[in-house]
């Protein structure tokens, strides 16, 4: 069984850490300086001066420790961060004592290799009392997001040191790529490749879709009134959907390291048209290099394709990779057809400057986002 | 009170206290003194409100540059001052600073000016202790402490006000206009943590200033002051020369009697140095020449092996400890006669008539114990004749200045009849102390023969005088005598338990050697009749104050790394004699208990291993104090938790339960098999008004009950209130 160290020696040891601040460096100088002179003369008031410094040093880690003591520290993040949009983080604090406040807290969250986020301030949190603080966060890379801890610090009572203490808390969020607004020429290309490709299901439209008998909730407005004389019950009429269209959109993962930007803005653009046909109802199936979703659409399919965006990498092409990612030509390979949209951040050996769109293999020039 | 405007005061406060030690100490011109201290007053009412000072300093807007350049013609002033005025560094230098200090507090405006007030405080402290050892330096290091304390912690929770952007500006306008957000004020738990703070960093201060060590190794170490001028106790002295003194209270020493009950606490003749030569005026000192003592153990100097020279092995010993204020004399006082000096000493030096000198004469304070023998009174001096002398006795001191018949004829007529040196000696002093009388008032050094004019003329005079007439009165007759010089220590104090010995005690007496008993002190001085005294309230409180004053002294200003071995020493003796006793203790208590057990071990044996048994057992109980010591945190973290989970869990869950009761009423959740998230559901499609309040308490009673997460009193409180608007919905009849 490994040698365990007593919890207040793990947490004075592991997870405190102090440092000096400016006025401090300039108390201690002032107390070295006074340090010499009574050495130098043996004078007994200048060691009483001394050993008041002394005391304000010791009275300073004391005070810090119990300002730090027995905090609890709880975290509230959304489930999905999206690149670059700002996001509210809360920090929720109580302090547990029974008697004695906490001051001067500074609290930010850390992340991923000591990464440090925004810092919120408490002036002061009395004993027993919870405080609720947030910041902004807004992510700048796309995938997984670490959060391994909060770090409290103060600089209580007076000021010369900083002490840290970190409460370890462990949240990992996915960020999604980027959502941006889809042009509007990949929009007319789309509707389109889409238009002969409805399939029969309940929605709003004008053709009867089937009779059925009235529940609560349903709008009186679609009571078919001939059937409900005929048969003295309260029937609706339900219609068929205008359009039912289905969507494949292809992402190519095989991208050189030299067009790592390129690829991030591919798969924004492919994050952001996931977004947009699930909102028009689209049976989205996402295919990122040799991944694929199933189909589906609504929301909970939607956030799941964004999650595969978000936590999609780039690889090197090789021959094996090209040919995992070649993108089907066009919806007829696809059983129960639908619209293939590829997306590409690399097309070979020439160099374009936006990610190149191809919807049923043909590309549609400047389709990126709207300007 | 705002915490900036409160940090405005503490702030005043500090450098006030800093002014008054340095003012006290190294005695500021009155000019800079009144300039400091007004300065510090209109600072002070500025930061009170009031208006007309407010509007006056307003009124004289200095920019950044122009304090520089005041700050630069200050430096100039320095140099002037340096150069020309004051001639010396240190006083220059304290000028400067206090000039410093009188423009930073007009110009305060950004931190890091309230810093640099700080440290031009700190300095002035610095120099205040560097210049005194006065008592009244500990109430003004003691208000510098707290105000310290709570100027740091005011100047730390301000900061955050600077860190958010704000210009930080403590002037009064600003003051005020903050004071109306009524934000950040100084709250009753800021009052009462800072004080806190400061009586714990005062105890703290205390601790370190006894443990931290001493190391004596500067190159700087000097005392403090000048030393105070005695007269009567250098190779020669004019007759009179004592009564320049008398009027002199300063304190020269304090001595404590060690193992002599109160009672016995009469006047003491502290000895100084002695005089065999009178030439009719002067008095001198001609076995002047000092032999070094011999140290018996490190900074202790005995007589050892020198009886001839002192004769002091007959009377009872007198343990005294005495702190010597600066003198300037090397001569080291004590009740006579000397026979040991235990002091921080690096060598003593003595002459054969018993004084004891320094090497040279101490610039500071010292404190040292002397061991002093009396000799008593011989039986054979009361009963038989003239006894023989000895031959270096015979030869100083019998020696007379010159014929003086109404002296020989004086000394003659006083002795006829007497037969012992004894009789005789005492007969003189019983007819100088009953026919003569005290006073200081007496300028008969001008005399040209002083003596004669005392004895038949004035006949008052002052101690050297009656020494001085005895002394000549005894050789007359043929006794061998000499007057010593030094101290009557009559100023007891109560409350200490120690003499006060002023200047104005310094004493002369004679010593007349007896041929069996020696050296004995005999003083022929009548008591004076009016000494000084004085006010009722002075008498009360003088003694009190002087112990305060001695303890001080003791405590702070001398304590030493000598003093720190010597607390070390009895540490260690009082700890082995805990253990010992906690030894016997558990010996006893195992000894008991073994005999009960029927004895299983023979008496020898079970005494040795009774003992090592105590001693293991007192080491597992130290090992269990230590764990107890290092759990306690967490335990009593744990029964907190414990108690903390067990109130918020136990209102939770009947929240929880009263909101299955209503909902059972309603329709809902007939069967207790439903668990809470099912129920949330069913509530979410069966009455969605409700559904908000069942999830939300649904949400907090199982993070309590299942996820043993404690509860705040918001969380409580939130819960209540759904629970209430959950009560006030009626499920809607379909």
């Amino acid at each position: 069984m490994p040698f365990q160290l007593p919890s207040f020696a793990h947490r004075v040891f592991r997870y405190r850490s102090t440092r000096i601040t400016s006025e401090g460096l300039q108390f201690l100088i002032f107390a070295l300086a006074i340090g010499i002179a009574a050495i130098n003369t043996g004078n007994n008031l200048f060691y009483l001066l001394l050993a008041m410094m002394l005391s304000l040093i010791l009275i300073s880690g004391i005070a810090a420790e119990y300002c730090l003591r027995r905090l609890e520290v709880r975290r509230h993040i959304p489930d999905l961060l999206f690149l670059n949009s700002p996001v509210t983080i809360v920090l929720a604090v109580k302090n547990r004592k029974s008697r004695l406040p906490s001051f001067s807290l500074a609290l930010c969250d850390v992340g991923e290799g000591q990464a440090v986020f925004p810092q919120v301030d408490i002036h002061a949190l009395p004993p027993g009392v919870s405080r609720l603080l947030s910041y902004q966060l807004i992510p700048t890379r796309r995938g997984r997001l670490h959060l391994s801890g909060v770090r409290l610090s103060t600089e209580f009572p007076f000021g010369l040191f900083t002490k840290r203490a970190f409460y370890p808390m462990d949240d990992v969020v996915v960020v999604c790529p980027e959502l941006r607004p889809v042009s509007e020429r990949l929009l007319q290309g789309l509707f389109a490749a889409g238009y002969e490709q409805a399939v029969h299901r309940r929605g709003h439209g004008s053709e009867l879709y089937n009779l059925r008998l009235y529940q609560a909730g349903d709008d009186s407005r679609s009571i078919h009134w001939l059937t409900t004389a005929r048969t003295s019950q309260l029937t609706i009429r339900e219609t068929e959907a205008e359009e039912q269209r289905r969507a494949i959109i292809h992402l190519s993962t095989s991208v050189p390291a030299s067009h790592d930007t390129m690829f991030e803005r591919a798969v924004s653009l492919a994050a952001s048209l996931v977004q947009h046909l699930a909102r028009h109802g689209y049976s989205i199936q996402l295919r990122v290099g040799s991944e694929r979703s199933s189909f589906g659409q609504g929301d909970a399919h939607g956030l799941e394709l964004l999650r595969m965006l978000a936590l999609c990498q780039r690889s090197d092409p090789t021959a094996e990779s090209m040919q995992q990612d070649e993108w089907p030509d066009g919806h007829a390979e696809i059983e129960g057809g639908g619209t293939v949209v590829a997306v590409q951040a690399w097309c070979g050996a020439g160099a374009c400057e936006l990610p190149r769109v191809l919807i049923d293999g043909e590309l549609i020039p400047g389709a990126a986002y709207a300007t | 009170m705002p915490l900036s405007q409160a940090l405005h005061l503490t702030s005043m406060l500090l450098a006030s206290a800093s002014f008054i030690g340095l003012t006290l100490g190294a005695g500021l011109p009155e000019w800079l003194a009144v300039l400091t201290g007004a300065t510090l007053i209109a600072v002070l009412l500025r930061n009170m409100g009031l208006t007309s000072v407010d509007h006056i300093t307003t009124q004289m807007p200095v920019s950044s540059i122009g304090w520089n350049l005041i700050v630069l013609g200050g430096f100039v002033g320095f140099w002037i001052d340096l150069l020309w005025v004051s001639g010396e560094l240190l006083p220059a230098g304290l000028h400067f600073l206090m000039i410093l200090m009188i423009i930073k507090l007009f110009n305060l405006r950004l931190r890091r000016d309230y810093l640099h007030l700080y440290a031009i405080s700190l300095v002035a402290m610095l120099a205040s202790g560097s210049l005194t050892t006065e008592l009244w330096f500990f109430p003004i290091f003691a208000v510098y402490l707290v105000a310290g304390v709570w100027t740091l912690l005011l100047f730390q929770l301000t900061k955050t006000a600077e860190a958010s952007g704000d210009a930080w500006m403590p002037a009064p306008a600003r003051l005020r206009q903050e004071s109306y957000q009524g934000n950040d004020r100084i709250s009753p738990r800021i009052f009462w943590m800072a004080n806190g703070l400061a009586f714990g960093a005062f105890l703290f201060t205390v601790a370190i200033f006894f443990t931290i060590p001493r190391v004596n190794a500067g190159i700087y170490q000097k005392g403090f002051g000048e030393n105070i001028r005695t007269t009567g106790f250098s190779d020669k002295v004019n007759l009179g020369a004592i009564g320049s003194i008398k009027h002199d209270p300063s304190v020269v020493m304090r001595v404590e009697l060690l193992g002599t009950p109160r009672q016995a606490a009469r006047p003491l003749y502290i000895r100084g140095v002695s005089f065999d030569r009178y030439d009719g005026k002067v008095w001198t000192n001609q076995l002047s020449y000092r032999r070094s003592f011999i140290e018996e153990s490190p900074g202790t100097f005995g007589f050892r092996g020198k009886r001839g020279v002192v004769r002091s092995d007959s009377g009872d010993a007198i343990r005294q400890k005495i702190l010597l204020e600066p003198l300037d004399t090397p001569v080291l006082f004590a009740a006579p006669f000397i026979e040991r000096v235990t002091g921080a000493f690096p060598s003593l030096f003595f002459d054969p008539a018993g004084a004891v000198y320094l090497p040279f004469p101490s610039s500071s304070r010292i404190e040292y114990t002397v061991v002093s023998r009396s000799n008593t009174l011989a039986s054979a001096d009361l009963g038989t004749g003239p006894g023989h002398y000895p031959d270096w006795v015979v030869r100083h001191y019998l020696q007379l200045p010159g014929q003086s018949h109404r002296i020989n004829a004086l000394a003659g007529d006083l002795t006829q009849g007497r037969h012992t040196p004894y009789e005789q000696a005492a007969a003189i002093q019983t007819y100088l102390t009953q026919n003569y009388r005290y006073s200081l008032d007496a300028p008969l050094a001008a005399q040209d023969q002083p003596l004669e004019e005392f004895l038949f003329v004035r006949k008052t005079g002052y101690c050297e005088h009656y020494a001085t007439a005895m002394v000549i009165m005894l050789r007359t007759v043929g006794i061998p005598a000499r007057l010593v010089t030094g101290f009557l220590a009559t100023e007891w104090n109560d409350y200490g338990s120690y003499y006060v010995v002023r200047q104005q005690d310094a004493h002369a007496w004679v010593e007349v050697y007896l041929p069996h008993s020696g050296w004995m002190s005999m003083d022929p001085t009548p008591a004076e009749d009016n000494r000084g005294s004085g006010g009722k309230v002075w008498q009360v409180f003088g003694p009190i104050m002087d112990n305060i004053r001695l303890q001080w002294n003791r405590l702070f200003v001398q304590y030493s790394a000598a003093d720190q071995l010597a607390v070390v020493r009895e540490l260690k003796a009082e700890g082995m004699s805990v253990r010992n006793k906690a030894l016997d203790t558990v010996t006893a208590l195992f000894g008991t208990f073994l005999a009960v057990m029927g004895g299983i071990v023979t008496h020898d044996v079970s005494q040795i291993r009774i003992g090592l048994l105590g001693e293991i057992v007192g080491f597992v109980l130290a090992g269990f104090a230590v764990l107890f010591w290092l759990g306690w945190g967490r335990l009593r973290e744990g029964w907190s938790l414990w108690k903390t989970d067990d109130g918020s869990e136990l209102a939770i869950t009947q929240l929880y339960r009263r909101m299955r009761t209503y909902l059972s009423g309603q329709g809902f959740s007939r069967s207790a098999a439903i668990a809470p998230l099912e129920l949330v559901e069913i509530t979410r499609t069966g009455w969605r008004e409700a559904h908000t309040a069942v999830a939300a308490i649904t949400e907090l009673y199982c993070r309590t009950r299942f996820g043993h997460r404690p509860l705040t009193q918001e969380d409580v409180r939130h819960a209540e209130d759904q629970l209430r608007r959950l009560l006030e919905l009626r499920k809607p009849r379909v």
